[in-house]
């Protein structure tokens, strides 16, 4: 079952490369460059999503204490923290030519980055509590937190950033996007899911050995 | 603007370095753990021994 | 109700522990002295960029005072083994949440007083203007960063280096705060900062208990 969810994961990544470069039309101002959005914006929405399921998975573990709760809640964590880290990278990427800059406080990265050490965080509760039951609770509480901060986090940025900057200088990108360009993002978008979900599953498989083995 | 595809690049590149480790990361770890069962009973501080 | 007195009894405990000993407002007094050197020093002779900066820095040394003031709330119960104690205590373990967060504003509220005190007379700041305002975001900042620090003191409590990671985990949490008080004039910063505290309070009341079980 997981196998196969990985070739699917495969074959979507293919189609995604190919949206990206051969069917989404180079894009007028800013020329290839832009294309790195289709990784970067696929790969935030996708950690999101897995911050949203930490969130669920933690609270369905306080209630139910199901070890299978607990496991989802570290494995979507930790792909999440993974997917994150690759947005920030890929977006730092494409600002050094789009902005001149390798970073910039802008509402959108800040937020992210944000994110980023709050569940760089969990992870870290998670490795320095040795014992299991209490790392999941504990775990649990964090990620329950975590994620309600994650609209206050970005309000106050958003709201920050607009009392310093004009809103031009917001990410950059196509203001109101093409079909076909909205279609190469969710293309990718399924792929990177898919992709996320084959992580999931393998991640959630050796946790459960590495409760078996006393590891 | 110019078309900067060495940025381009260096993203795509990126993204299938560290996504590709991650992948090559959890399979080493499965076959890790999977292979003990074998008979070579795993190094763990406290495991019981092996009633045979 | 057995809640407000259970939560009464443990502020009193904790202001009373703090009064006679004065162990943790007086390392927190002198640290933010200390602080006013450590600004003076890090922004140099200007003086145009040290008053430009003022407000940040306010609110920094409010921020790293907490980080050393809340990063103790349970260290008494760890260091004479009443952490047990804590965790055996019969009915709604929240009532503990709720006077440790109490005797936690009340510590930061003396120490953030005293800070501004010293802002005052130190770089020569003229607060009557903008006092009430300050007050009001004081208030709020102070409950959002204790409501959060309460709960992660607790979670760090147990934990191998404990003081490393209660920094590293509340800082991102607090970044609503952070950003909402030097800019708490604006009406809605003033909206988004009593939002965070009621989302902040609400889910520490909720979770507490299960940072307590056995």
């Amino acid at each position: 079952m997981t196998r196969v969810l990985g070739w699917l994961a495969a074959l979507a990544l293919l189609a995604g490369l190919g949206m990206a470069f051969a069917v989404a039309p180079r894009e007028a101002t800013q020329g290839t460059v832009q294309r790195i959005m289709y990784v970067h914006v696929p790969s935030v929405w996708v950690a999101y999503c897995a911050f949203v399921v930490v969130f669920v998975a933690s609270i369905a573990y306080l209630a139910t204490r199901a070890e299978a709760a607990d496991r989802l809640a570290h494995a979507s964590a930790e792909v999440g923290v993974l997917f994150t880290g690759l947005t920030i990278a890929t977006g730092s990427i494409w600002g050094k030519p789009t902005w001149g800059t390798w970073w910039t406080w802008d509402a959108r990265l800040t937020s992210v980055a944000v994110l980023f050490v709050m569940y760089v965080g969990y992870l870290l509760l998670r490795g320095m509590i040795d014992e299991g039951e209490r790392a999941a609770r504990y775990a649990a509480v964090l990620g329950v937190v975590a994620a309600l901060n994650i609209p206050l986090v970005h309000f106050s940025v958003l709201w920050w950033r607009t009392l310093h900057q004009p809103p031009s200088l917001m990410k950059p990108g196509p203001s109101s996007m093409p079909p076909v360009i909205v279609r190469a993002l969710l293309v990718n978008f399924a792929a990177f899911a898919l992709l996320y979900l084959y992580f999931v599953a393998k991640r959630i498989r050796l946790l459960r050995l590495e409760g078996e083995a006393g590891a | 603007m110019g078309d900067n595809w060495g940025f381009v690049l260096a993203a795509y590149a990126l993204a299938a370095i560290v996504l590709t480790g991650y992948w090559r990361h959890l399979v080493r770890r499965e076959r890790e753990l999977n292979a003990p069962v074998a008979g070579h009973p795993p190094g763990a501080p406290g495991a019981p021994p092996r009633q045979q | 109700m057995i809640f407000a007195r259970r939560a009464w009894s443990v502020v009193w405990k904790d202001l009373l522990v703090e009064r006679r000993s004065k162990e943790t407002l007086n390392a927190l007094a002198f640290f933010s002295l200390l602080l006013l050197f450590v600004f003076q020093f890090a922004l140099g002779p200007d003086r145009e960029r040290l008053a430009a900066a003022l407000p940040g820095l306010l609110w920094l040394g409010f921020v790293l005072a907490g980080l050393l003031g809340l990063g103790r709330t349970f260290v008494l119960e760890r260091e004479n083994d009443c952490w047990e104690g804590l965790i055996l205590a019969p009915g709604d373990k929240s009532a503990i949440y709720v006077g440790k967060l109490a005797a936690n504003v009340t510590l930061m509220l003396v120490v953030e007083g005293l800070i501004l005190l010293l802002f005052a007379v130190f770089f020569n700041v003229d607060l009557a203007p903008a006092l009430t305002g300050l007050a009001l975001v004081m208030i709020l900042g102070t409950v959002g960063l204790a409501a959060v620090g309460t709960l992660f003191a607790a979670m760090t409590a147990q934990v191998r280096a404990r003081e490393l990671l209660f920094p590293v985990l509340l800082l991102p949490v607090q970044v609503p705060v952070l950003l909402g008080e030097p800019l708490g004039a604006v009406g809605h910063w003033l909206g988004l900062l009593a939002a965070a505290d009621v989302i902040y309070i609400v889910t520490g009341l909720l979770t507490f208990d299960f940072l307590l079980e056995s």
